[in-house]
């Protein structure tokens, strides 16, 4: 017995580690490959084609040479932040990982197997957290770089971040008002039991935290940290090399976290769809963990898709739209679900 | 005073979704991209590729050697010598050595040349690794089997 339960007890938590470092990194690379496709193709182009099947080893190509590419260092840059900066952004994206469940837990032999690292009773508070820890990153990528431009980048992406929270936080607490509990492993079974995705239940949630939560990774149409056509690269654009890997893969783990929340608060994380329609019951034989991949690709398309279409806002009217649509929005929303609950 | 429209247009996002539909629909049209190595796009009826020496109809080559191309040349690319061949009358080259790499295709060669024999091809594929091969002899300055007639420059013909 001693060997099963060295293999349960040892390998299954390393082999756990190293899933929540590796699976970011292949959603990342998936991510990279799927953007640069899409947009092409939504811009009657063909896109990188040519490394591995359609292109898919395109972004592994572009990590080599990013990795032999000379690490600059500008003179009168602050070292120390300098070299913190990535290290902040891309820790506290992957950290993250940790408390996201990616399916059912399962039993081998009596041996309970959970998809997730850790399960807290605050885990949607901590994984905002977290992320938002992302934030001093830039900042602190900002600053060190000692350049006006990523200075302004970061300015940007600070005010940005920071006001976009707001919304973000409040419809997450419309979420957290009916599964009574901010443990995401507990909201989706809660939204088993309820055998409605809240989603459906909170449309106008949904909608500001989706769009609180492009603005939070600094994508299309919110992208003024890093608008080329104005700052250069924003805060990014003293880097080189795999610093400046570790900046773009964190961007990319960031989307799929997003994605991953929104999946988990308002579509039901690894629940098949139409639990309810007896002919539709097949759809369960799927495993939860692919219920969820499917969900969280549409969401990463979107990401895409809404780049691809949508031209960048100027900053006054970003702000303009947090502070006088999405936050107010947000509250009203947050009052009417909770008079709802307590009325009904 | 805003429409009912208007404001439905704004809750919903109806805008928005237009927008994204659009993408959507030439996310499935016909793409624009050329496929270089594997798809080669034909280059333009006249296009000034590199310089070939012409046969006439019976095979026989046009070229007397007379040297106006060499001496027109404001890059000095030919080395030209000619020799009149046993029993024949015409001067034929022995020697035609056009230097790619010298060459400025402004085409004076082909303007003077009395009996048409060289003119622009329409091949423009000649980036190579060495730069041996960008010194053409006279063995390869003739165009040969008719595919390559195709590729003549549309203006060298009238």
């Amino acid at each position: 017995m001693t060997g099963l339960t060295l293999l349960f007890d040892v390998l299954i938590p390393g082999l756990k580690i190293a899933a929540v470092i590796l699976y970011p990194m292949t959603m990342v690379i998936v991510m990279i490959w799927m953007e640069r496709r899409v947009v092409a193709f939504i811009q009657g182009r063909l896109g990188p084609n040519r490394v591995g099947f359609q292109g898919i080893l395109q972004p592994v190509a572009d990590a080599m040479k990013l990795f032999f590419k000379e690490d600059i260092i500008p003179r009168q840059a602050d070292r120390f932040l300098f070299n913190l900066a990535p290290v902040l952004v891309m820790v506290s994206s992957l950290l993250a990982f940790c408390f996201i469940p990616l399916g059912e837990s399962f039993e081998i032999k009596g041996y309970a197997i959970e998809l997730w690292i850790a399960q807290s009773p605050v885990g949607l508070l901590l994984v905002l957290g977290l992320s938002s820890i992302g934030v001093f990153g830039i900042i602190f990528g900002g600053w060190a770089s000692n350049s006006k431009y990523p200075l302004m980048g970061a300015l940007r992406s600070v005010v940005q971040v920071l006001s976009y929270e707001i919304p973000l936080g409040m419809t997450a607490l419309t979420v957290v008002f009916f599964s009574r509990s901010m443990d995401l492993v507990a909201i989706v079974n809660n939204q088993k039991d309820a055998k409605v995705w809240f989603g459906f239940l909170l449309p106008a949630s949904f909608l500001v935290f989706w769009i609180s939560g492009i603005a939070e990774t600094n994508r299309a149409p919110f992208d003024l940290p890093e608008a080329e056509s104005e700052l250069v690269a924003g805060y990014h654009t003293e880097y080189s090399g795999m610093k400046f890997a570790f900046f773009y893969i964190a961007e990319y783990a960031h989307m799929v976290l997003v994605s991953s929340l929104v999946v988990i608060l308002f579509f039901g994380g690894w629940l098949p769809p139409f639990p309810n329609v007896k002919a539709l019951a097949f759809l369960h034989g799927l495993p939860g963990f692919a219920w969820y991949l499917i969900k969280i690709m549409f969401f990463l398309y979107l990401y895409i898709w809404i780049r691809g279409t949508l031209p960048r806002y100027r900053f006054d009217v970003l702000i303009k739209l947090v502070w006088k649509w999405l936050i107010p929005l947000a509250v009203l929303n947050f009052v009417i679900v909770a008079l709802a609950w307590y009325l009904l | 005073m805003k429409s009912i429209q208007e404001i439905f247009q704004k809750v919903f996002l109806l805008d928005i979704l237009q927008g994204l539909l659009v993408t959507l629909k030439h996310y499935f049209s016909p793409k624009v991209t050329i496929q270089y190595p594997e798809k080669v796009k034909e280059p333009a009826a006249r296009f000034r590729g590199i310089l070939r020496l012409f046969r006439d109809e019976r095979g026989e080559p046009l070229c007397i050697a007379c040297k106006a191309c060499q001496r027109i040349c404001p890059t000095k690319c030919f080395e030209i010598e000619g020799a009149r061949p046993e029993g024949g009358k015409i001067l034929r080259p022995t020697r035609f050595d056009w230097k790619l790499d010298r060459c400025s295709f402004c085409g004076l060669c082909t303007e003077v040349c009395p009996t048409f024999a060289i003119r622009f091809s329409r091949e423009f594929r000649m980036s190579l690794l060495a730069k041996e091969p960008l010194l053409f002899h006279l063995e390869n300055m003739y165009i040969e089997g008719d595919a390559l007639q195709d590729r003549l420059c549309g203006g060298c013909l009238e």
